[in-house]
């Protein structure tokens, strides 16, 4: 049974595992990495650059802690995780923030963080005297325990191996360390073995009266995917004494309860999740529609409609999976005639399946004088208007706007002048006002003042012709345009939209509440232009905007519903292009 | 493997170990031999296997002698507990199931644990704490190390040392204290102003806060040990303000005897406004040389979220001029934030006063934060940078380094 590699060369060895640690993944490795929750280790490593802590800290003189392996991710229980990935930051910023050629103490530490690793859990149960052997033979035998109860719930041992060890902890201290519990209840959890969890369960009670949530959280999760899931109901109720129970709780139990048709329950349990303000995640919306496959009642339905409405209020886009659910759902309600089928939506708006045409994504008035409201107070104001503008620069641009409305594209001139990067800036600009400025629209453009002084990449004449064609307002050098161009176009109603290739994320992020943050985003859709990255030397196109709105919708005898595809990669700014049909078939 | 575990519990449940299993001395019983095998099990008869297979229960009896027994009423041990006691419970788990957290905690932290507002501010405010006392721990061992030490050395040396002759007195602390006062009290007189702006309260969090007089002490340490120090305006402080009191914890009784002047007045008020520079990173002039008659500003704020142009929009309210540190003209920047810390500011400044040599000066920026100097030949910077960025980041940031050195030569070739 070999368990450590042990090399004379430490130090090159080490290096080269540094390097191998912080190598980048492909873009694919780290999506797979992200759409199926495995920790990857190079997300931590960029994590420890975001943190401004620059003090090495001290190593934790025990050093239970510091170096513990991650787990899979099936029991990445997310206290715990969360636990782990601070203090791998910890020891992998301190080898950040160290030079590159790092003091040898550090690289010991890597060194010895690589053999944790690599610790082989025995195959079958040992006896006391080669445990001892065992740990005498470990680099460090206080972690001892640790790592090798690690290394069994990341390889997956049979639990009577970690029972041996449990043992032998037992019989030489008298009394087993409640962390290690906690691992061999993960372990349990892990293989579904629901006796033992119990037994766990009973000892920590009888031995230390409070249970923390890391516990609780294996506990539940155990319990619920076993036949005596009511029992994780009446633990979820004792957590409810101590502290609030976490979504996984409720994610545990609401799956359990809808796996044993307990409709009733699960939905209780939901309600009160929301109420407690816990955003119930997709499985939990899933298992709903999974299990109540066939199931009549109005009052059952009109719950899951709730909850596809509530994808609709927040903007979520159920993923490929989750879609069929809901599908194979509604296709065997008994009695309804629903039929679903996949489709693109086209830029018309139009479902290719029924013609149905989608809901236009137009503000309301009200929307509309709320969504202004809320810019200027959060975005153009803030905590100190001086910030992005001044009070008088402001009030002339106000005025600016008010004396010449109502304009048809608001044009971010200085972003709009980096498209081709061959190109001087002005000529830029120019050939997208020239693109932009047929049947008689309106343009604004906003610039900044050194647009005007003669330089190599702003030519005077050029500008001159261009201000005929357009109304151009210049902002100071260093205030921000942008708030500008939200406020014109805002004023200037439904028809206005406007030009960048920016995403506005900063500005969406001033506003104070979601809501807003939502209404901004789909107005933001509906009217910004993006251009389309042509090929150089050729002449700006420019995408049309998306005149239906992306959400879940429903006519009552129509549901359409937007997914995405679990493999692409879908960033906020972007609205899928797939839709699942249903409708009700006389 | 499943079969194999009912099987073994099988073996448990059978009566052939009545007693041991109930006093939890199986380790006379027990042959310390080899493993059990499951194979050879299964193929013998149940008298013999029990003697050479390990009791895998054994560590629940352990644990559950010595426990009282659980009573079936369960909700009687429910006591309310009072929520500090309970937090106390719970943070003492967490520490069992080796977490970052405290050993000991006071009442007053046990609060603010209570008062934080989501669980993930809670995590952070018990890691803090935890590290606070490695701190403290580590400080504590190394005294005693070097008390020790002493001890040992006095030992050995035990005879006492001739009074050597010596044409230099020791200066003790105290008069060394008593020169840099003069000095100071010179400079409060003829010195050049330093401001520090105070009104920056409201746009922190109370560790901000704590952290930013931290800095201000440090800095103001460093000036009043300078050959030729500045004095030192706290301007727009509020009396009773968080900085206040945070100073007093600082400073305790010293605070009415620091030779700088503390005023809850604008620096507008104070001074001419045409001789004012206000410093910030955001600024889009950079300062080339150090102006002696000019009197500069420095915004006391931590910003730990990087607040953007919080300084420069009060700069712009005033109409004052600002200025930035001529940080990417002199250094090749690599990595984090250009706002430096206040004593970082105060070290520059005072070096730039005393030289004027930015390449002086500049050596107070953390050097993690940069690459070199421009000075040097840039094929030279890139190799390092390469280096490092091998080392710490991968490849993907590395090439956009070399695009940055490219456009960064360009740039200068331009000039």
């Amino acid at each position: 049974m070999a368990l450590f590699s042990q090399t004379s060369q430490q130090g090159f060895h080490a290096l080269l595992w540094k390097c191998r640690m912080f190598w980048p993944v492909s873009r694919r490795q780290q999506l797979f990495a992200v759409s199926f929750s495995i920790p990857s280790r190079e997300k931590v490593s960029y994590l420890s650059f975001v943190t401004s802590s620059s003090t090495a800290l001290p190593v934790n003189p025990k050093g239970t802690d510091v170096f513990r392996s991650k787990k899979k991710s099936e029991i990445d229980y997310e206290e715990e995780k969360g636990w782990d990935e601070e203090t791998k930051e910890i020891s992998e910023g301190k080898l950040h923030f160290s030079s590159s050629v790092g003091a040898p103490k550090k690289l010991s530490q890597v060194m010895s963080r690589q053999n944790f690793t690599k610790v082989q859990p025995p195959e079958k149960p040992l006896q006391a005297e080669e445990w001892n052997r065992l740990k005498e033979s470990f680099r460090s035998p206080k972690m001892f325990e640790m790592v090798m109860f690690n290394s069994m719930v990341r390889c997956n041992s049979p639990i009577d191996v970690a029972k041996s060890l449990l043992t032998y902890v037992a019989k030489s201290d008298g009394d087993v360390p409640y962390n290690l519990l906690v691992k061999y209840l993960a372990l349990c959890v892990q293989q579904g073995q629901t006796s033992e969890i119990r037994d766990v369960y009973d000892i920590m009670k009888r031995r230390y009266k409070v249970i923390e949530s890391a516990a609780y959280n294996l506990i539940i999760r155990g319990l619920s995917n076993s036949d005596q899931w009511r029992m994780a109901l009446t633990l979820l109720e004792e957590v409810k004494k101590v502290m609030v129970p976490s979504r996984t709780n409720y994610e545990s139990c609401i799956k359990a309860a809808t796996c044993h048709q307990e409709m009733n329950l699960a939905i209780e349990l939901y309600h009160e999740m929301l109420a407690k303000d816990l955003v119930p995640t997709l499985d939990v919306l899933q298992a709903f529609f999974d299990f109540s496959r066939g199931m009549k009642g109005a009052e059952l339905q009109k719950e899951l409609f709730g909850m596809l409405l509530h994808l609709r209020e927040n903007q979520i886009y159920p993923h490929k999976t989750f879609m069929w659910s809901v599908k194979l759902w509604f296709e065997s309600i008994p009695g309804g005639n629903w039929r679903g089928h996949l489709t693109n939506i086209k830029d018309s708006g139009q479902c290719p399946v029924c013609n149905h045409q989608l809901e236009n994504s137009d503000l309301t008035e009200e929307e509309y004088n709320n969504l202004r409201e809320k810019l200027v107070r959060d975005v153009i104001h803030g905590t100190d208007l001086f910030r992005k503008t001044s009070p008088q620069e402001f009030q002339a641009f106000q005025t600016f706007v008010e004396d010449r409305l109502p304009f048809d594209i608001v044009i971010d001139g200085l972003n709009v002048s980096h498209i081709n990067p061959r190109k001087m800036h002005c000529e830029n600009l120019f050939d997208a006002v020239n693109c932009l400025a047929k049947e008689n629209a309106r343009l604004l453009v906003l610039g900044r003042k050194h647009m005007l002084t003669n330089s190599s990449n702003w030519k005077r004449e050029i500008m001159k012709e261009m201000q005929n064609k357009a109304d151009f307002f210049f902002a100071e050098n260093i205030s921000e345009d942008d708030a500008f161009l939200l406020y014109a176009t805002l004023q200037s109603g439904k028809h206005c939209k406007f030009v960048t290739r920016d995403f506005l994320r900063d500005h969406k992020a001033c506003l104070s509440d979601s809501l807003t943050r939502h209404l901004f985003h789909k107005w933001q859709r509906r009217h910004q232009i993006v251009f389309a990255s042509s090929v150089e030397g050729k002449h700006i196109r420019f995408l049309p905007t998306l005149c239906y709105d992306c959400v879940v919708q429903t006519t009552g005898d129509t549901w359409h519903i937007p997914y995405k595809d679990t493999l692409e990669e879908k960033y906020s700014y972007r609205v899928p292009r797939k839709w699942l049909c249903i409708q009700r078939t006389q | 493997m499943q079969s194999a575990s009912m099987f073994l519990k099988k073996i448990l449940r059978s009566p052939a170990l009545p007693f041991a299993a109930q006093c939890g001395m199986k380790k006379d019983l027990l042959p310390l031999s080899r493993a059990l095998s499951l194979s050879v099990c299964l193929k013998q008869d149940n008298s013999c296997n029990h003697k050479e297979k390990i009791d895998l229960d054994a560590w629940k009896t352990v644990m559950k002698s010595g426990l009282p027994e659980v009573i079936g009423e369960t909700v009687s041990e429910h006591k309310e507990l009072s929520t500090l006691a309970a937090a106390r419970k719970t943070v003492e788990m967490w520490r069992l199931a080796g977490r970052l957290v405290p050993e000991n905690i006071t009442e007053e932290q046990l609060k603010t644990f209570i008062e934080c507002p989501s669980k993930s501010a809670q995590k952070k405010y018990l890691k803090f704490l935890h590290l606070k006392e490695l701190y403290k721990k580590n400080n504590k061992r190394k005294m005693d190390e070097k008390r020790e030490r002493r001890l040992e050395t006095k030992e050995q040396g035990s005879e006492p040392d001739e009074a050597r002759r010596n044409s230099f007195i020791c200066l003790w602390a105290s008069c060394m204290d008593r020169a840099y006062s003069w000095r100071t009290a010179q400079s409060m007189i003829f010195g050049q102003p330093l401001v520090f702006d105070m009104s920056y309260e409201k746009d922190m969090s109370a560790r901000e806060v704590a952290n930013a007089v931290r800095q201000m002490v440090f800095s103001e340490g460093c000036n009043r040990r300078s050959a030729d120090p500045f004095h030192i305006h706290f301007c727009n402080f509020k009396e009773d303000s968080l900085y206040h009191r945070e100073f007093i914890k600082h400073y305790k009784e010293a605070w009415g005897k620091l030779l700088i002047t503390v005023t809850d007045q604008c620096y507008t008020e104070v001074f001419p406004k045409d001789k004012l520079i206000y410093l910030t990173a955001d600024s889009p002039k950079v300062m080339k040389t150090f102006d002696h008659d000019k009197i500069y500003i420095v915004g006391s704020i931590v910003d730990k979220s990087i607040k953007t142009g919080v300084s420069l929009a009060r700069a712009k309210r005033l109409g004052l001029e600002t200025a930035a540190l001529p940080l990417e003209k002199y250094l090749l920047w690599n990595i984090g934030a250009k706002n430096l810390t206040l004593d970082q500011m105060m070290h520059i400044l005072l070096t730039l006063k005393d030289t004027g040599d930015w390449k002086k000066a500049l050596e107070f920026v953390p050097k993690r934060k940069y690459c070199g100097f421009v000075s040097k030949p840039i094929h030279e910077l890139k190799k390092t940078l390469s280096l490092v960025n091998t080392l710490k980041l991968g490849r993907r940031h590395e090439e956009l380094q070399k695009q940055f050195v490219k456009n960064y030569s360009e740039k200068l070739t331009r000039k």
